[in-house]
């Protein structure tokens, strides 16, 4: 157990590492220290959740913090309570490592993540305004 | 979450993604939803000034694939109409063409806004500027 402990954490760790050298503006929510060796949960700001999914829900099972899939529109409270924005909540990302996982398992999970990120940036409107230096919180939202 | 295969294709080959320049003449401009929401929609209309013909349009969206899909399709749908035809499009041809379950019916309803509010913007825009308006 220690032993498969130890192991699923370096996999995670080398999962975590490759996302955040590569994506900016990317958030690790949870405990740095205090954690579960297996779980991996990243919010990617200016992406929603469930088009990150979208993204890669053929090639490996992931889950989002955002309830766009369920009956309300509320984002992970679980993230929230970390205390992540609302923002952040909804663009949440949580992997989960198993038993079986392999080191190039990871690399490419890394990969297509990445690459999806990328993708959804260049047509996200609040990517844009922040690269144009627009602070957005100084834009009057009209929320539903 | 099952997507219709349209909303697939959209979401992998969105039609018309990208910007105008908010100052160009016969450009509208509509930004609509909220961050904390989690579906932020950017829609823009070029409109020819002699014909008053939708001869571009494009949009960034933040939100899931059916935000994504439906925004998508509304660029597609506003060119070639006039900027009368356009303010006829309901959110109801978007759910029925992207067949949408009715948990993201507000994508569709927040697409309509944002054709709206792009529309509106032209209007403003040309009011503001009838030296270029005709």
């Amino acid at each position: 157990m220690p032993e498969e402990s130890a192991r699923l954490a370096r996999l995670r760790d080398r999962l975590q590492d490759a996302i955040l050298s590569n994506v900016d503006e990317a958030f690790l929510n949870g405990n740095l220290e205090r954690r579960l060796p297996h779980n991996l949960n990243i919010s990617f700001a200016y992406v929603e959740g469930e088009s990150v999914l979208m993204g890669l829900n053929k090639e490996c099972a992931l889950s989002s913090g955002s309830a766009c899939t369920s009956s309300t529109l509320e984002p992970s409270y679980v993230i929230a309570a970390l205390g992540a924005s609302a923002e952040l909540a909804h663009s949440s990302i949580r992997f989960s490592l198993h038993r079986f996982n392999t080191e190039e398992e990871v690399d490419w999970v890394g990969r297509r993540t990445i690459e999806v990120i990328k993708r959804l940036r260049e047509m996200s409107p609040l990517y844009e305004l922040a690269k144009e230096g627009v602070d957005l919180k100084s834009i009057h939202w009209k929320a539903d | 979450m099952a997507y219709s295969e349209k909303v697939v294709d959209h979401y992998n080959n969105p039609r018309n993604v990208g910007s105008f320049a908010k100052d160009t003449p016969g450009v509208g401009t509509g930004l609509v939803g909220a961050p904390e929401c989690g579906d932020v929609m950017k829609l823009q209309i070029k409109v020819n000034l002699e014909t008053g013909v939708i001869e571009d349009a494009k949009f960034k969206t933040f939100g899931c694939g059916s935000a994504i899909a439906s925004s998508s399709l509304a660029t597609e749908w506003l060119k070639g109409k006039t900027v009368g035809e356009a303010a006829k499009i309901k959110n109801t041809d978007i759910v029925n063409e992207l067949k949408l379950p009715p948990v993201k019916i507000h994508c569709s309803v927040l697409a309509e806004d944002a054709i709206k509010a792009a529309l509106a913007d032209y209007k403003t825009r040309q009011a503001a500027e009838p030296a270029v308006a005709k």
